[in-house]
């Protein structure tokens, strides 16, 4: 009976799970709110909407949510062999979310299952008995009572809900209507948010959360100067600094406030370089080796800019300084953004039920491509790596905007060369300043804004979480962090209701968080630059960034997050190294171009003449023949990553991609309800009976 | 009392005997003399079981042809069964008279107490032995290579590749074969009587397959090693032929136990914690069917070896002679290599008590008789079927699944059986099934892999973890050696055991096989980069002209 089943799981969860998590936990969570007082099934719902003035009392980290409709009776489907949850369809104007009914303790454990967040909805069908399925849109409204609607989500999920015929039958369709029209309302909402005059910001903007957990404020969000500061010194990088050059972001729109630049060459100089950059993107530090190499990044060069000789002079010291040989690593050879946005769409046409045939499904995943590309990015990396490494060189990555491959080989890189970003706190911040805070587009790549908006969809960071996952699945011993934390990332990216994914640029970032003051653009500079001011305004973040787990995720889940496997201390920061070390070739002003894993010298564009010899084409059988010797590289160095790119190395991310497959819908942090408890009470009987038979 | 832990050699009566009592099935099946002196079939065992109910005399009759001959027995009664067919005959008279003695053996084991029979001829409802070679073979061809650029060259169509060899397919069918068997077992009650030509190859594989997902004890390593000597070393299965040791012929090559193995590997990647022993204990026992010092994969039978084992050409060498058994795995590995093969996380069985092995039983039914399904359910799944294929067929033209297609067909028991299975939390002693869907399938990587160098990782792979756990375990271990001393006051010497592995710090992935010294970090990047950055003081003087040049232009 399944009334009986349900009755036996709340009761052992609140007798075990819920002793272990402690009051401090969750307290705010709904389903606490009265547990036992389970009287009429519109209560909880009730207190989700919010009480005015109350100490936000209800929902986790989202102020100002309204609900819309609401249906109790609904039941959740779990896996495929038909059981199912009952409980509570929501549907607020951010998302829609199921309450597990008769499990109240149970809320706060795995209350990020039932939840999609409106943006994140492909698809919503309904269907009944009588009538075909049909896709719900905000203009194509339901004619019929619906018996069951099914929800495809972007993150690849698959979830199922359905109305008993118990005389509730209205609130379904109402229910049903609602995140249609819903969902339609939330992406003018994205849209809205991309304008640069800041968005439909709730009223009330939230006191920052109470708990501010240990993963957050270890995270350095580089939005102020000290974090930049912090991160440099971190490196070791000598013969860089902080410049705030940008800090009215007047430089360049997208790039943040902050850039690292050569120490020796002024802002006055660095002024002179901008307008030779596509989108003013000037080369700037990302990273430092702590054997010497560094790495930078950059846009492609302005193909109308026409360097004068003191323009020149600024852009080499930029671009090569004292610091020897110059690599300029192009994209050419990484996918396209079209690339990336086909393969992730025909991947998640595959992972639906029955795309296709068993025994077709290898070369199924092939023609997807999806595995290529990740591969191609994670051979890229680790190219740069080992130049990084192995010669004492700086690589330059160059892609024409350096707002999307940029991010992700930046990011890589660092992940195979640095044990700190390997970190929990270490990624948080890899990904804050390789992606936030470098203007990496979210909405417009996660294709969270409006219908009409140019596609322009490319899920780039997603194609990175992916390489992230299979260095983690490579060597599991090397992170901080897991697999579970990587799908609540994944599946935090396409709710845009975090300040992390919402803008495209620092620049935005800061208008929207900015009260609207008509002078603003001519407050004098001094006006609002002090870093530690920003933070403490009580206006600067109205949506949490994504970093807040504990807003959406329970101590228990968090825990999770963290890999028991993993290095036994926190990183230590990096050797110093040889911070002063004369480069041998100092000032050789050597630019090579790294093509198809070889190098060739390569002429900056305002270097009239060719190279002094033709480039050098690398042979299949010289590059298979005979090792070279490869100084300093015959021993990889301890903290390096060096992946495996071979196919048979590189696999699908099932627990991410696979979740709407019916035989694979336990849950990312857990095996589904029902499967969690009964897994509890088969541990809690085998424990009984252990304790039974040792006499004591 | 220690047999538990010892590999059952099934050379003895008193062996089988165990066995049936040990799995209940003493009350309607018997081991049986007649092959005393194989008076019955050089190819049959000394002893083997069969139901009560047939008589001596049949048994003589064809050779032991057409005698279902007793597996295992599953805790409900129902029993496994395999029976070597009649060759085609083209007497008719024959044919008649060995139509007869069938059907009188399938009435006397069709009549109570046994269950009902289920007949399954694997010789049709799986690929044939030659098609399993050519798989193989081809499979096998993806990991031989010469150098780094074929194995590059393959790359790129590298899942298109491994899906034609359709290796993975036949793995994939014969998994599918044994859920199928484990299915009327456990859900319906009935016999299964697995047919085949010889009854020791593919009747091998599926009954060995269908012990371990059932029988947790064929989980453990004397458990599994038991039933390798019961199904196959004594059973009966080719090995010399099947692994064409004298290369005499290849025609009755064909890889069946790597097939077995292959399988159990995917239970074992799926389900770790459910078995006592590793992928390394089954990637090492694989490598041991080439092991020529071993009598225990170098026989077709246990009449060859034993008249090996008194033949001629070993009277004249001196000394006594003995065979080695694979099992005693010291002659192979050291203590400390072999930790390799035990799998630190087993989740040990709790030792039962009386009381205890009821409620355990007791739990398996319940599980097995829950409603799964509320309020039909089945149909009700069928409404996005079209709305799924809809949208499948707009962006990729794919062709529908077959599972998506066959809820159309009336119920099918055998997919309600999985999928009621996977939605329930696993029980490690109890039923086992593996997932058998297209993404589930997977390379033997640890096996097929070992000897590429491009597909080592310095400090990752499974290793990595393992080693940790290792670690882990050792420290555990230690401190209860503290604790118990300490409890004992007993003033010991040095008891601190030199950690295994904790020393070496960043093993390669292919540990504990290949251990590859390799001068170069990875081909990634092809030396002749490297070459470049070399003569780049070369180079720098060659490009003084052209730094000069551009000087000029400041």
């Amino acid at each position: 009976m399944p009334g009986q089943r349900c009755q036996r799981r709340a009761g052992c969860r609140s007798g075990g799970r819920d002793a272990g998590a402690g009051p401090g936990a969750r307290g705010s969570l709904p389903g606490r709110s009265g547990p036992g007082a389970r009287g009429p099934p519109g209560q909880s719902p009730c207190a989700m909407s919010g009480v005015p003035g109350g100490r936000r009392p209800t929902f986790s980290g989202l102020a100002g949510e309204r609900l819309l409709e609401k249906a109790a009776g609904a039941r959740q489907r779990c896996g495929s062999g038909g059981g199912s949850v009952p409980g509570t369809l929501l549907c607020t104007d951010r998302r829609l979310a199921f309450l597990p009914g008769q499990a109240p303790g149970s809320r706060g454990l795995l209350h990020s299952e039932g939840e999609v967040a409106l943006p994140c909805i492909h698809k919503l069908v309904a269907a009944s008995s009588f009538s075909k399925p049909k896709v719900l849109t905000a203009a194509s409204t339901l004619k019929f009572i619906p018996e069951e609607l099914a929800v495809f989500c972007r993150d690849f999920r698959l979830l199922h809900f359905y109305f008993p015929e118990n005389g509730l039958s209205s609130e379904a369709f109402r229910v049903a209507n609602a995140i249609a029209q819903a969902r339609e309302a939330a992406a003018w909402l994205g849209d809205a948010a991309e304008g640069h005059d800041g968005c439909s910001s709730p009223g009330e903007a939230p006191p920052e959360e109470e708990e501010e957990e240990e993963g957050s404020s270890t995270t350095l969000l580089f939005e102020s100067l000290r974090d930049w500061e912090k991160e440099l010194q971190r490196l070791g990088a000598a013969g860089w600094r902080v410049s705030a050059v940008n800090e009215r972001f007047d430089m360049a729109p997208s790039l943040p406030q902050y850039l690292w630049v050569p120490s020796g060459l002024l802002d006055h100089d660095l002024k002179r370089t901008f307008a030779h950059f596509q989108e003013r993107r000037v080369p700037r530090l990302c990273w430092h080796h702590p054997g010497g190499g560094d790495l930078l990044r950059a846009a492609s060069f302005h193909p109308a800019s026409e360097p004068g000789s003191e323009d020149v002079r600024c852009l080499e010291a930029l671009l090569l300084g004292d610091r020897g040989p110059c690599v300029l690593a192009d994209v050419a050879e990484l996918p396209t953004l079209a690339d990336i946005q086909l393969a992730h769409l025909r991947l998640r046409a595959l992972c639906l039920p029955g795309a296709v045939a068993e025994e077709k499904w290898l070369s199924a995943l092939e023609g997807t491509r999806w595995l290529d590309h990740v591969r191609t990015c994670l051979r890229k990396a680790v190219e740069v790596v080992l130049l990084l490494a192995g010669k004492r060189c700086s690589v330059v990555l160059q892609e024409p905007s350096d707002r999307d491959l940029n991010c992700l080989l930046a990011s890589l890189v660092q992940l195979l060369g640095d044990p700190h970003a390997r970190s929990l706190p270490g990624f948080q911040s890899l990904v804050q300043r390789e992606w936030v805070a470098a203007g990496h587009p979210f909405p417009r790549r996660l294709g969270l804004l409006c219908r009409d908006s140019p596609r322009e969809e490319a899920p780039v960071f997603l194609l990175f979480l992916d390489c992230t996952w299979q260095l983690l699945w490579q060597f599991p011993a090397d992170f901080g962090f897991t697999e579970a934390f990587l799908l609540a990332l994944h599946d935090s990216s396409f709710s845009p209701y975090f300040s992390t994914f919402r803008f495209s640029c620092q620049r935005q970032r800061r208008h929207s968080s900015m009260p609207r003051l008509p002078s603003q653009t001519y407050r004098p500079t001094g006006g609002w630059q002090g870093p530690g001011e920003l933070g403490g305004s009580p206006h600067t973040r109205t949506f949490p960034p994504v970093w807040a787990w504990g807003r959406r995720y329970t101590r228990q889940q968090q825990q999770q997050f963290r890999n028991p496997a993993g290095p036994p201390a926190p990183a230590e920061p990096p050797a110093p190294g040889t911070p002063g070390d004369p480069c041998p070739r100092k000032g050789s002003r050597l630019v090579l171009a790294l093509a198809k894993g070889s190098l060739c010298p390569h002429p900056l564009p305002w270097w009239s003449r060719p190279p002094p010899r033709p480039p050098h084409r690398v042979s299949p059988s010289e590059s298979q023949g005979t090792r070279g010797g490869l100084p300093g590289g015959c021993q990889p160095s301890p903290g390096l990553l060096l992946p495996c790119t071979a196919a048979p190395c590189v696999r699908l991310w099932r627990r991410c991609y696979l979740r709407g497959l019916p035989q694979e819908q336990p849950g990312r942090l857990a095996p589904s309800l029902a499967g969690l408890a009964e897994e509890l009470q088969l541990l809690q009987e085998r424990l009984g009976a252990w304790a039974g038979r040792r006499p004591r | 009392t220690d047999g538990r832990h010892q590999t059952v050699m099934f050379e003895t009566l008193e062996d089988w005997r165990d066995e049936l009592e040990r799995t209940k099935g003493n009350v309607k099946y018997k081991a049986v003399t007649t092959n005393e002196g194989y008076r019955v079939s050089e190819k049959l065992p000394l002893y083997f079981v069969v139901p009560m109910c047939i008589s001596e005399e049949n048994i003589l009759k064809y050779e032991g042809r057409g005698i279902p001959i007793w597996c295992w027995s599953c805790h409900n009664g129902a029993a496994l069964l395999k029976m070597s067919a009649f060759p085609k005959e083209q007497d008719d008279s024959t044919s008649q008279m060995q139509k007869a003695f069938l059907d009188g053996i399938y009435k006397t084991i069709s009549k109570p107490p046994y269950e009902l029979v289920r007949m399954d001829d694997l010789s049709s409802s799986l690929p044939s032995l030659q098609d399993i070679q050519t798989a193989y073979t081809r499979f096998k061809q993806l990991f031989l290579i010469d150098n780094s650029t074929d194995f590059w060259a393959t790359d790129v169509k590298w899942f298109s590749l491994l899906e034609s060899t359709n290796w993975l397919e036949i793995i994939r069918r014969v998994l599918k074969k044994a859920i199928e068997v484990a299915e009327c077992l456990e859900i319906q009650h009935t016999n299964v009587l697995l047919i085949e030509e010889t009854a020791t190859d593919l009747c091998c594989v599926i009954s060995s397959l269908v012990q371990v997902m059932m029988d947790s004890y064929s989980r453990t390593k004397s458990g599994f090693q038991s039933l390798i000597q019961k199904e196959w070393v004594i059973g009966g299965h080719c090995f010399l032929d099947r692994c064409n040791h004298l290369h005499k012929s290849e025609k009755e090559e064909a890889p069946v136990f790597l097939l077995l193995l292959n399988c159990v590997w995917q239970l074992v990647q799926q389900y770790p914690p459910a078995f006592e022993f590793t992928e390394t204990y089954l990637t090492v026992l694989s490598d041991s069917l080439y092991v020529p010092i071993f009598s225990t994969f170098f026989f077709n039978s246990q009449h060859q070896r034993d008249t090996n084992k008194s033949g001629e050409s070993l009277k004249t060498q001196s000394g006594p002679f003995r065979f080695l058994t694979v099992w005693d795995w010291s002659v192979q590995f050291d203590p400390k290599a072999q930790a390799f093969l035990n799998n630190p996380l087993y989740a040990e069985k709790p030792k039962p008590d009386r009381s205890q092995r009821k409620t355990a039983r007791f739990k398996h039914q319940r599980q097995l008789s829950l409603p799964l399904t509320q309020a039909k359910p089945s149909t009700k799944r069928g409404f996005f079927r079209e709305e799924t294929d809809h949208l499948i067929k707009n962006i990729l033209g794919k062709r529908i699944g077959k599972f998506i297609n066959s809820s159309d067909e009336p119920p099918n028991s055998l997919r309600e059986f999985y999928d009621s299975w996977h939605s329930k939390p696993v029980d490690y002693h109890g039923l086992l099934l593996p997932r058998i869907d297209g993404p589930e399938i997977k390379v033997w990587a640890q096996r097929y892999l070992r000897w590429i160098p491009e597909a080592q990782l310095h400090g990752g792979g499974t290793i990595a973890t393992a080693a940790k756990i290792l670690d882990l375990m050792e420290e555990v271990q230690s401190l209860q050696v503290k604790m118990d001393e300490e409890r004992s006051q007993a003033v010991s010497g040095d008891v601190h055991s030199v950690p295994m592995l904790r020393n070496s710090a960043r093993l390669s992935s292919l540990f504990p096989f290949a251990l590859l010294q390799r001068q170069s970090v990875k081909p990634a990047l092809p030396t002749s980069t490297w070459k470049d950055l070399e003569d780049e003081d070369d180079l720098v003087k060659r490009d003084d002209e052209f730094v000069d040049l551009s000087g000029d232009m400041l």
